[in-house]
């Protein structure tokens, strides 16, 4: 198992946001796609994750509805309401001038 | 940022959801999470190809404290604040179900210590603190608020720092508006009485300038209890006409209720006070009263009044002019309250001692409660409860447990004010107060305070040493050493607070038993008082009053069962009614720009001293002949000691009351000692025979042969036929009106006894409850020492030891505190000094030994413990 590697304040809403592009997921779902892109080194401590998901909800960015899963059993999905779409391209815009400007600054001589 | 303005309602939608259908938002989100640990076992079921156990174990433990993500999740759903103080309250109150004894102490003593303080503080406030009463005065004359016609004319016609004057003689007199006659208080009052205490009549008017002269049309105001009583309501009261004393009074005005109990006097009838012009500078007996006029003070109005006895007194007799003799303006508050103020504050005092013994007592109920929950809190830091939501939970225990408390105690304060105005002393103001508001809370403040800092500070202690606790078992559950040091502080301190009230308690109590083993000077058992005064209108003068009192006494002495029968103007031991005056010796006068001594002086019959057995040492007795020319006298034992030290007094002669042109009086003989001025004040009497001058109202003396109340019917029969429209009092006997006479004292001294009692119980409970907890927390090292050999004597003497080491430390502290406060009481105390080496003594004794009690309970259950089955119980 690769080292996991902490998430930066401010990346969660981001990266949920990003895990629900392609559809709705619940929130071990959200989880386990977050690790398989990220190769196992982001994981999205449970502790922050449903906390997060009912902030986002809270807001408007995704909304949350009582489904059955594949395996048949009853699970709360969560999916990108049009809000969070936009929000989405927000986050993702602030994201890359923010890294591109760490990036600056690192390779700066 | 519009998004999240356009979702507001949705928001507000959404929060309201959060907090009204809880437990269905919980419901989901647990199985969300189950959900979650079921998937993520399942995942490394099939990754890493792990039993379902293994897997269920590290999802577990990657998942972390359920409880913990439950908190952020709903910390997240978040009405925050609101639902976080909702959910701890219902902690709490859960909690404190689970331990009713504690509950049920903590509130009970909170609620009994708020509610006698704030009902003591609002009644004290009440008396104390009338702000409408801050700019009277009473005129003072040598420490008396007593001055005469001539001092109240020269006052209100001199003085030049009141705006309003105005005088009062009380008195009682025979009131009748048609019916039956009845004895009613009366205060004859000037004119400017009322404006000076600032009353304004509910029906009619007051009285103005000019019914106080004399000639002018008698006129009186009533208070609104007699006129509700005797004349059918305020409004129909104006216009009556009621004989006040024999003579008619036209109803003028009707008082406003509150003011009934004016200036400590609950007069029901106001006559117009006529003073006639002076002829000579006594009698004394009025009371003058001023409103001090803007930009004056007491210090400027006492100048002011006392340049105006300069002025007058010359004019009267040299005897008025020594040193002493001088006019005083003091504030009324001081005036109408001397020895009961300070009886009142003393008894502040001590119900604020009890409240404080109480909060340390439910303070350190709480730390041993707190301390005995170390292993509950280190599992819930361990399961993940954060230090601060920890100290919130039991900050929100103690909090629910004061609000209870402090609930309870504002009812009990109103219950407690009821009852201190129905059965405590009678003080001016009492009857109007109600419950202080500021009182109310403080002290509620004061407890919450107080136990919200008890209450979380140990929390925070336990938390500081860790979690330890959990793993090295019960050891470390005595607390750190800040606790401990804090739960020996609590009990040491009760201890402390409580000997004060124990020896103030113990020294009233002495003083009330002296009290009522001295000597009256008579017997007072098959003896019968009653009061008789004869209304003004038909005995005008001294014919008829004399015709009068032969006739009653031997009607009186005709009843089977009646040995003696007396007459006098005094009733001992505590009424020399207004007959003190003063008196030059002839041959030992008094210096110059000295006063002149002065003693009780009643007049009375001969027959007196036998009806009250009163024997005669020297000299002779009234004759029927002592009818003035030559004025004579009797002295008693005291008197005769004090004045003619080793000689005899017969024969000697003086000038009474500053008279100048007088026949000088004779001393015809020497009396027993009987007590005129309450049973702690002096012995010195002097008695006039009532031939000389006879008085409308005087006290008869009936010695009876069997018991005195068989009595009581014949007697009142027998005045009643010797005139029917003589108002009688109550005829009572003499015990009762000795058991009457000690009736303050005795009310004082019980208050504080119950208090120190109730004192003692605290700090019994607070040692007791500390030792119990130890010995429980102990009961393995205990078992340990007794498997090796420890005797149970040894045990026993340990815990003893801890226990009453408290103890002494917090007698001596209260020892020292004893000393200086029981100074206080001094003035009050009968033959007993404040310092009583065998009172503090004894009290320190009762203290030190209810708490040995308190500590053997559980010194003695630690000594039963068997030895193997406690080192057995980890």
């Amino acid at each position: 198992m690769a080292p996991r590697t902490d998430l930066l304040q401010g990346t969660l809403d981001l990266l949920i946001l990003k895990t629900l592009v392609l559809g709705a997921l619940h929130g071990w779902g959200i989880s386990k796609r977050l690790r398989q892109l990220s190769g196992d080194v982001l994981e999205i401590g449970q502790g922050s994750l449903y906390p997060a998901l009912y902030r986002l909800e809270d807001r408007g960015w995704v909304t949350a509805e009582w489904r059955t899963s594949d395996e048949g059993r009853r699970a709360k999905f969560y999916s990108l309401t049009a809000v969070g779409r936009r929000r989405l391209a927000v986050e993702r815009a602030q994201w890359r001038r923010f890294s591109a400007a760490v990036d600056d600054v690192l390779e700066a001589t | 940022m519009s998004a999240r303005l356009t979702s507001l309602p949705r928001l507000i939608a959404r929060r309201l959801r959060a907090l009204l259908r809880r437990q269905v938002l919980d419901r989901e989100m647990d199985e969300e999470m189950r959900h979650h640990l079921e998937l993520e076992a399942a995942d490394l079921v099939r990754t890493h190809g792990l039993t379902s156990d293994e897997a269920r174990r590290r999802a577990m433990i990657a998942f972390g404290g359920l409880t913990r993500h439950a908190e952020a999740h709903r910390d997240a759903r978040g009405i925050g604040g609101l639902e976080h103080l909702v959910r701890d309250l219902r902690h709490a109150g859960r909690g404190l179900r689970r331990s009713p004894g504690f509950t049920v102490s903590a509130v009970l003593v909170l609620a009994l210590g708020i509610g006698a303080t704030t009902a003591v503080f609002s009644a004290v406030n009440a008396v104390l603190r009338n702000p409408a009463h801050d700019d009277i005065a009473v005129l003072f004359f040598r420490g008396f608020p007593s001055l005469s016609a001539v001092d109240y004319l020269a006052i209100a016609e001199q003085q030049r720092t009141f705006s309003a004057v105005g005088a009062m003689r009380r008195g009682e007199a025979a009131f009748r508006a048609g019916g039956e006659p009845e004895r009613v208080r009366v205060g004859r009052v000037s004119s400017g009485f009322f404006h000076v205490i600032g009353v304004r009549p509910v029906a009619g008017r007051l009285l103005e300038p000019g019914d106080d002269l004399p000639g002018a049309d008698r006129v009186a105001v009533v208070s609104h209890a007699l006129a509700n009583r005797a004349l059918g309501g305020a409004v129909a009261a104006v216009g009556r006409s009621v004989m006040v004393d024999g003579v008619a009074h036209t109803v003028i005005g009707v008082l406003p209720e509150p003011a009934d109990a004016l200036l400590a006097d609950r007069a029901d009838v106001w006559p117009a006070l006529q003073l006639e012009p002076p002829t000579r500078r006594g009698p004394f007996g009025i009371l003058v009263v001023g409103r001090l006029a803007p930009g004056a003070t007491f210090e400027s109005a006492t100048r002011d009044v006392a340049g105006i006895s300069e002025r007058i007194f010359p004019l009267w007799a040299p005897a008025w002019s020594d040193r002493s003799a001088r006019f005083e303006a003091l504030p009324i508050r001081s005036a109408a309250l001397g020895e009961e103020a300070r009886m009142l504050r003393l008894f502040g005092l001590a119900v604020a001692l009890v409240l404080l013994i109480g909060v340390a007592n439910v303070a350190s109920l709480m730390l041993v409660r707190a301390i005995g929950r170390a292993r509950e809190v280190s599992l819930r830091s361990v399961l993940g409860a954060s230090r601060w939501q920890l100290v919130r939970l039991f900050a929100a225990e103690s909090a629910l447990l004061s609000l209870i408390g402090a609930a309870a105690g504002v009812g009990a304060s109103a219950l407690g004010l009821r009852a201190l105005i129905a059965f405590g002393p009678r003080m001016p103001g009492l009857t109007a107060s109600s419950l202080d508001l500021r009182a109310v809370t403080l002290a509620v403040v004061l407890a919450l305070a107080a136990s919200l800092i008890v209450g979380s500070a140990p929390v925070a202690m336990l938390l500081r040493h860790g979690t330890t606790a959990l793993s090295s078992g019960e050891r470390a559950i005595g607390g750190g050493r800040g606790a401990r040091w804090a739960r020996s502080g609590f009990v040491v301190a009760q201890f402390a607070l409580a000997l004060p009230l124990l020896a103030v308690a113990g020294l009233l109590l002495t003083s009330f038993a002296r009290l009522q083993r001295v000597d009256p000077g008579f017997d007072p058992a098959n003896l019968l008082t009653v009061r008789v005064s004869l209304p003004a209108g038909q005995y005008a003068d001294d014919a008829p009053i004399a015709a009068y009192w032969s006739r009653a006494i031997a009607r009186l002495r005709d009843l089977p069962g009646v040995r003696e029968v007396g007459l006098a103007s005094s009733l001992p031991p505590d009424d020399f009614g207004t007959s003190n005056d003063n008196f030059n010796l002839i041959d030992r006068p008094a210096s110059p720009g000295m006063p002149e001594p002065n003693a009780p002086w009643p007049s009375a019959s001969g027959d007196y001293f036998a009806a009250l057995g009163v024997p005669l040492l020297e000299g002779r007795m009234f004759t029927h002949n002592d009818t003035g020319p030559r004025p004579v006298i009797l002295v008693s034992r005291a008197w005769a000691r004090r004045y003619y030290p080793g000689e005899s007094p017969l024969g000697k002669t003086m000038v009474r009351g500053g008279c100048t042109d007088c026949e000088p009086t004779t001393v015809i003989g020497v009396v027993d000692d009987v007590r005129y001025s309450g049973l702690a004040g002096s012995l010195e009497a002097m008695y006039s025979p009532l031939a000389e001058q006879w008085s409308r109202t005087l006290h008869m003396y009936v010695r009876t042969a069997g018991a005195p109340n068989r009595l009581v019917e014949p007697v009142r029969e027998a005045l009643r036929s010797v005139d029917p429209s003589v108002p009688l009092d109550e005829v009572a006997s003499m015990e009762e009106r000795m058991y009457t006479a000690v009736a303050e004292p005795r009310q004082w001294a019980a208050l504080l006894t119950t208090f120190a009692v109730a004192a003692l119980g605290l700090a019994a409970v607070g040692v007791f409850g500390m030792l119990s907890y130890l010995v429980g927390i102990r009961r393995r090292e205990i078992g340990v020492r007794m498997a090796l050999g420890a005797r149970r004597a040894t045990v026993v003497r340990m815990v003893l030891r801890s226990g009453v080491a408290h103890a002494i430390a917090g007698s001596a502290i209260g020892l020292a505190a004893a000393l200086l406060g029981t100074r206080m009481v001094a003035p009050v105390l009968h033959e007993v000094g404040p310092g009583d080496p065998a009172t503090l003594g004894l009290a320190t004794a009762v203290l030190l030994g209810v708490a040995l009690v308190a500590c053997w309970l559980p010194a003695r259950r630690a000594a039963r413990i068997a030895p193997m089955e406690a080192i057995r119980l980890d």
